[in-house]
């Protein structure tokens, strides 16, 4: 069934980009919402849950620009290489901030203690594979990142580099996906 | 971009794809160190200690108490981060003007990436890491 012929009418660009605002004030607000948890340890999971989710919008956004790039479509490189570093920079600062905050998760009576205690696969199975992959798309971001700054701008012409930045963004937010959905999960079973 | 650039001829490096393997294989060695570091240090109190020293540089290794500390998991990020530079800067000094087949990569970089993942998953990998470690 097909809906339709698609334009880029005022209306849509004015509704699409609301649309967009609206989830991303409403996704901050998940995360954002830790600052004001009544725990010793809320500023530091405040700042990870909005580097990760900030990473993870960036992250999905740029798929967006990954489709065009593996298509062998044009795409504004110069734009698409500001992102990516931006996508880069948003990763190591989860990471870090991840490190930050799992002191607290492996602290005495911390959650690590708690799930081990009552649900020990969350821990076991769960913890032990999220704080790996979660390190993922921060390497992954950074490759594809300095590839477009070595090849420059006439890289558009080479289709087998572009396709391959392409996918290697596409794998970079598989694993953003992977980690903040898993970081939900723990998050929501015992909090810091 | 201005249409005038896209009929250029490419750059001298534009030409090789010998650098865009090494940037790639290099991450993927960093994975894997982090994987071999994971399931060494879980082995044992003695290799755990091991591998936790290697970290000690990074704030909040260590540490006891509610706030806790990263623990071995700063050692594992600190050979996978060697890894990671050494290798990169290895193999782009060694591709740099070589031209290797990206497409018949793309499918050893995703393959290795999903075999990679799935050995951070403890009830698929702890069987094989009990296997290996008994032949030692």
């Amino acid at each position: 069934m097909s809906a339709g012929q698609y334009t880029h009418d005022n209306f849509t660009k004015i509704l699409i980009r609301s649309q967009i605002l609206i989830a991303l004030l409403l996704l901050l607000t998940l995360v954002a919402a830790d600052f004001w948890f009544p725990s010793a340890y809320s500023l530091k999971a405040g700042i990870h849950g909005v580097s990760a989710i900030l990473a993870v919008l960036v992250g999905t956004f740029l798929t967006h620009r990954a489709f065009p790039l593996i298509k062998g479509m044009k795409v504004n490189l110069e734009s698409l290489r500001r992102w990516l570093l931006a996508a880069t920079l948003l990763n190591l600062a989860g990471a870090i901030s991840g490190n930050w905050i799992y002191m607290r998760y492996r602290g005495q009576d911390g959650p690590r203690d708690w799930i081990l205690a009552h649900r020990p696969l969350f821990h076991n199975v769960l913890m032990e594979f999220k704080e790996f992959i979660s390190l993922f798309p921060f390497p992954l971001m950074l490759s594809a990142t300095v590839l477009l700054y070595y090849y420059g701008l006439p890289m558009q012409i080479r289709r087998d580099l572009c396709k391959f930045v392409g996918i290697t963004i596409l794998v970079s937010w598989s694993f953003l996906m992977l980690g903040f959905v898993v970081g939900l999960i723990l998050a929501k079973l015992r909090f810091v | 971009m201005k249409p005038d650039q896209l009929q250029q001829p490419s750059t001298e490096r534009t030409a090789y794809t010998g650098p865009a393997v090494a940037a790639s294989l290099s991450v993927l060695l960093a994975f894997f160190t982090l994987m071999v570091s994971h399931h060494i240090s879980r082995l044992s109190p003695g290799l755990d200690n091991m591998v936790h020293s290697f970290g000690y540089w990074i704030p909040g290794s260590q540490g006891s108490g509610p706030d806790g500390s990263i623990g071995s998991y700063t050692g594992k990020e600190t050979l996978a981060l060697f890894v990671w530079f050494v290798s990169w800067l290895l193999f782009h000094v060694l591709w740099r003007k070589q031209n290797l087949s990206l497409s018949a990569w793309t499918k050893v970089f995703i393959a290795a990436l999903g075999l990679i993942t799935l050995g951070f998953f403890h009830p698929l990998s702890d069987p094989i890491v009990l296997f290996i470690a008994a032949l030692f």
